[in-house]
């Protein structure tokens, strides 16, 4: 625990001084530290389901789609201040949750997988043929950053801290879940649904709260997207970013809440990097991706687990 | 009435297009429960293939050949390379196509450009026919389309129910192990599963490159079509691939003319409403 703990406060102290000790601070703390919180975030939304009902969702980016759509839409066409949007696609996001969830959690595994794949889809080909809701292919650009507190987060630096804020927050709240009853009823349920069934246990409404809990956090993931690229198209829940998250999840380590994060901060270096060497770097993700599902499925955060089975099962084999 | 007439006459020949792209999912999912997330990409590179071939020879049919056989050889690979170690980490196996599906879209990209393509109506093919009682005529290719996916779709459905292979086949969805024990090799049947399928979606790929433009963009386009028809039809059917095919060809096509605006939410509010009642989809198994 105190490992833990130790690993967390050194985590926390490189996070808050990075925007001082990075070298090129223009670049990188935008193109780096911020972009990994935001999708850390959104990958933090997948980690959860996964993690403790054991479904991988890639429906989470239609959750972002519909807070960041609304976002945008209030504050371009109907000129309405964050204060009053933010809250409402929030809202409008998770309780979207509830709609997507009810067809969804009646399937398991890779149907569940398919059929939220489906959903997103559904969202980028509305996205690209609503022409007076979404303004098509061209979507919303030039969203302004929001101004809160007197501060104008128009400031590459203040921006990463409030990501930063709400990443810790929602880490922190991830964690807290986990450890209620919820939570470790939830775990039940992944690790056998017919036993918790004749435990006496509802287990549609255990999901759905988890599910609902996740479109929560991937709405607010939705948001801190508009307001990091300050723009809104089809593309922002197209099929590629829907697989950067997912690349993200399981790169960094698909049954870690922590993998969500390590991942994403490593899509966005290597991103950041490989786009200097080549234009094909979707590519190279994907080659990224393949390798890291061949070699270490755990994602990096399992790394050590796995090498300590192998470890353990050499041991084994030997004596 | 005329636009009505079009409209079906325009959906029920796109039916004929989905039936053979998905045709190919769906029969690599019933047998090895793998959702090939590359389907998508393998449709486009299938038209890719048979628009430079036409091109080159001016033969639409040497074209649909080579993207058919070029799609098997590359999906037979790529399954005994990459997925059949995993074969029963199902959730592995499709993240790992949707990687290849990043990889083959780039690779794309790279070769053809951002342009949008479409291959040449073979000469014969290429005239229309009146509808009786309209006075106006519609391409006869599109209803060629049509025939060939029913005639696929009577072949494959006689393979599976009628011939020993079938059989086989059939009784390795069921059953793998004890089809094994009974001393068929099993790995060769998914192999040549994932070869048919493949090829299947490699002609697709020459079919719909001529009835459609393609380019950047249409793998995931026709990923999502599969996917609905799949679904909605019920995974690992052929006879779910028809329904689907029909139902999202048909009224998509009614929603595109009639309510653009809403043309995705309405093919997907279909969606819901048949998992609302049939989580497995109208054809399929209990999950």
């Amino acid at each position: 625990m105190t490992r833990t703990r130790s690993i967390y406060a050194l985590v926390m102290v490189i996070a808050l001084a990075f925007p001082f000790v990075t070298p090129d601070p223009e670049f990188w703390v935008s193109s780096g530290g911020t972009r990994a919180l935001w999708l850390g975030v959104a990958a933090l939304s997948m980690s959860f389901l996964n993690r403790n009902l054991g479904l991988m969702s890639l429906g989470q980016l239609f959750f972002s789609g519909v807070a960041g759509y609304i976002v945008a839409i209030t504050s371009v066409n109907h000129n309405i201040k964050f204060s009053t949007s933010v809250p409402i696609a929030i809202a409008a996001g998770t309780l979207s949750g509830v709609l997507v969830g009810y067809i969804a959690l009646k399937t398991k595994g890779v149907y569940f997988f398919m059929l939220t794949l489906a959903v997103t889809l559904g969202l980028y080909s509305f996205a690209n043929q609503a022409q007076e809701i979404t303004r098509g292919h061209t979507g919303f650009n030039g969203i302004p950053h929001p101004i809160m507190f007197g501060l104008n987060f128009e400031d590459v630096n203040l921006l990463y801290y409030l990501f930063l804020l709400i990443a810790v927050v929602l880490f922190a709240l991830c964690k807290f879940v986990e450890r209620t009853s919820f939570g470790i009823a939830l775990q039940g349920v992944r690790d056998n649904e017919d036993r918790m069934i004749s435990m006496g246990y509802r287990v549609m409404p255990l999901k759905m709260i988890a599910f609902v809990f996740s479109a929560f956090i991937a709405s607010i993931a939705g948001v801190m997207g508009v307001f990091y690229v300050t723009n809104i198209s089809p593309d922002s829940v197209g099929l590629l970013r829907s697989i950067d998250l997912l690349v993200i999840v399981v790169v960094g380590g698909a049954t870690y809440l922590g993998g969500a994060f390590v991942g994403a901060v490593l899509i966005a270096v290597f991103e950041a990097i490989i786009q200097d060497f080549t234009v094909y770097y979707v590519g190279a993700t994907g080659i990224l991706f393949i390798v890291v599902l061949l070699l270490a499925p755990q994602g990096l955060m399992g790394i050590s687990a796995q090498i300590r089975a192998r470890r353990a099962k050499l041991e084994r084999a030997t004596s | 009435m005329t636009r009505f007439i079009f409209t079906f006459l325009n959906g029920i020949t796109l039916a004929g297009l989905y039936f053979l792209v998905a045709s190919g999912l769906t029969l690599i999912f019933g047998l090895m429960r793998v959702i090939n997330l590359a389907h998508g990409a393998f449709y486009l590179l299938g038209a890719y293939v048979s628009w430079t071939v036409a091109d080159k020879t001016d033969n639409w049919i040497l074209g649909a050949v080579a993207s058919a056989l070029t799609l098997a050889i590359i999906g037979t690979l790529l399954y005994i390379v990459f997925l059949r170690r995993f074969q029963y980490e199902e959730l592995r196996v499709s993240l790992i196509t949707l990687g290849i599906a990043l990889v083959f879209a780039q690779a794309m990209l790279a070769i053809f450009g951002g342009e949008y393509y479409q291959t040449n109506i073979p000469e014969p093919l290429s005239f229309s026919v009146p509808i009786p009682g309209v006075g106006l005529s519609y391409p006869f290719f599109r209803i060629f389309v049509l025939l060939l996916a029913i005639v696929v779709g009577i072949a494959l459905w006689i393979f599976i129910a009628m011939t020993r292979y079938g059989a086989i086949i059939r009784a390795g969805v069921d059953d793998t192990p004890m089809v094994s024990a009974l001393g068929i090799n099993v790995q060769a049947v998914f192999t040549s599963i994932f070869f048919l399928g493949s090829l299947l979606v490699g002609f697709a790929g020459a079919v719909g490159g001529t009835t459609n433009s393609f380019g950047m963009g249409t793998d995931g386009d026709f990923l999502l079509f599969s996917l609905q028809v799949v679904i909605i039809g019920g995974l690992g059917s052929i006879g779910g691939v028809a329904i689907g095919s029909f139902l999202v060809g048909v009224i998509g096509q009614f929603a595109v003319g009639y309510y653009p605006t809403f043309a995705g939410i309405i093919t997907f509010a279909m969606l819901i409403l048949v998992l609302a009642f049939r989580p497995q989809g109208i054809l399929g198994k209990k999950l």
